[in-house]
């Protein structure tokens, strides 16, 4: 019998040792959705018959000697913004449901190649932005610790389908936090990857010069088996980076030792002040990696809402260009929380724009100096465990500055790390940012924090 | 911006808002324009300062 939950890697010693037959894992994994999905409404569509047949080819390669690697026969899910030929891919909007792209994205492409199985297309906020929202053509995710909890988004299939072992991993992406949201929210680890590590041709969009694409698992190290697959070089993606991809997952095993973290602890307990539970979490979390020899000290960086202004401006602008001429045409046909933040992105002239841009600038310039005497930064993720789904208000946005956009502004690699829980057994979370195509720094330090404390361990109860 | 001239914004961009999320707009709009405030520094920016096009970033 399969256990209910297992890490990428861990299926993957199993697959490879023939101690574990992708089949075996996909059915598995299908009768858990039938099983659970009911509640969760994580999967927008469940792809079954194509999903067994992936593991039957799968495992007909292994048998033959010609193992791809750890994603071979391993079930992920792709939030419903990542095309795929062949099937519907919605953003989770009725502007798009019947939206049957030709081809793969860049990224699900390579994720196959890897010989990962895609068991379906994942809930997601409308069109990465609009959520959690009751209007849509499908309901919105349920976080697997307490259903009545949001799961956070805007990746939130992804974080409630990994969460609850329907998947082993999934993709997300970020453009002010989508990934790194629900992976706090859900207990996950997430990483957003440095800007252009990650091809976003056949992404659905949301503002192209903040949108990065990542993988969301339960585990650093599987999300270092995910990024491995993901990145690569894409000349059709005009952000995508050229250089060599690094062996992260290699990257784990080096030393922590010595390594300079930058507490940016005004971020989240003065500029948008988490809650108890949050601030004690992180603490800890810095306490532990001094324990394992990393010297932390406090650095300070302009105000958050400096960093917000200059990211939801940019991400507004942006966005409503995309989606300009539907909002013109089918005002309605979209959900009344994405149509109406839209409507703020049509309210932003062109001069505030490149001012945005202007202020990037300089932002970038600061954060790189900073960066020049610490290896990675540390701060939170969200400011409190979950909340209510239905009291995430339409606006909220526009209320606390977000903690996660400013590195979506200088395009650094990002992380979402659960440190703990809170009394009602909810995920707690810190963020670990690093310089730019770092990203492997980023994941040794998240793996070696995972190793040394317990809360890899703990999973949603859900009988 | 009052209540009017968001209705005339909005008849400007071609949106057609409900009349009830027209007032939810309205509400949020201080917050708004305080964010985009926030992009001017007090004083301004030299106008010879180079606008950031940053689609693709430096390496390393």
């Amino acid at each position: 019998m399969v256990p209910d939950f297992l890490t990428i890697a861990e299926a993957a010693k199993l697959i490879q040792q023939r101690e574990l037959s992708p089949v075996e894992l996909v059915d598995s994994r299908l009768a858990r959705i039938e099983k659970l999905d009911g509640k969760l409404h994580s999967f927008i569509r469940v792809l079954a018959d194509t999903a067994r047949a992936e593991a039957r080819a799968a495992e007909s390669e292994i048998a033959a000697g010609k193992y791809r690697g750890p994603l071979h026969g391993v079930p992920i899910g792709l939030k419903d913004i990542y095309e795929t030929g062949g099937v519907a891919t919605t953003g989770h909007s009725k502007v798009m449901q019947d939206h049957v792209p030709k081809a793969d994205a860049f990224s699900v492409k390579k994720l196959r190649e890897a010989g990962a199985v895609v068991m379906g297309k994942l809930a997601t906020h409308e069109f990465a932005l609009g959520g959690p929202s009751f209007d849509l053509p499908w309901p919105p995710a349920r976080n697997p610790w307490d259903t009545t909890r949001f799961t956070g988004g805007s990746s939130s299939g992804t974080g409630a389908s990994v969460a609850a072992g329907l998947v082993l991993g999934g993709t997300g992406s970020d453009t002010g936090g989508s990934i790194r949201g629900p992976s706090a929210f859900c207990g996950l680890a997430g990483i957003k990857p440095t800007y252009g590590i990650v091809s976003r041709m056949g992404i659905l969009p949301l503002a192209f010069s903040l949108d990065h694409a990542g993988p969301m698992a339960w585990t650093a190290e599987d999300c270092a088996i995910m990024l491995q697959a993901m990145a690569a070089h894409d000349p059709a993606d005009p952000g995508s980076a050229d250089r060599p991809i690094p062996d992260y997952r290699a990257a784990l095993k080096g030393d922590v030792k010595g390594l300079r973290i930058g507490l940016v602890r005004h971020f989240h307990e003065r500029d948008n002040e988490v809650n108890a539970a949050t601030r004690n979490a992180i603490d800890a979390a810095a306490k532990k990696l001094a324990e394992l020899g990393c010297s932390v000290r406090d650095v300070t960086l302009s105000p958050l809402p400096e960093w917000s202004a200059c990211g939801m401006t940019i991400m507004l602008c942006e966005a409503y260009s995309i989606h300009e001429a539907n909002l013109r045409r089918r005002f309605t046909d979209f959900g009344e929380n994405f149509r109406d933040r839209m409507v703020l992105g049509g309210l932003v002239s062109g001069a505030d724009y490149v001012q945005a841009l202007r202020r990037r600038r300089e932002l970038v310039a600061e954060f790189d100096r900073t960066m020049q005497s610490v290896d990675v930064l540390m701060t939170a993720s969200a400011p409190s465990e979950a909340p209510p789904i239905d009291q995430v208000p339409k606006f909220a946005l526009f209320e606390r500055p977000s903690l996660t956009i400013a590195f979506n502004v200088t395009g650094s690699p990002a992380m979402s790390v659960c440190c703990g829980y809170t009394e009602a057994g909810l995920p707690l979370s810190f963020q670990i940012v690093g310089k730019r195509f770092d990203d492997a720094t980023v994941l040794r330090l998240a793996h070696a924090y995972e190793q040394a404390t317990p809360w890899r361990g703990r999973r949603p109860n859900l009988q | 911006m009052t209540r009017q001239e968001l209705d005339q914004a909005l008849a400007r961009l071609g949106l057609d808002v409900p009349v009830k999320e027209r007032d939810e707009v309205v509400a949020v709009l201080p917050l708004l324009h305080q964010m985009l405030d926030r992009l001017r520094p007090p004083g301004g920016r030299d106008v010879a300062a180079e606008p950031a096009h940053v689609v693709k970033f430096p390496e390393g």
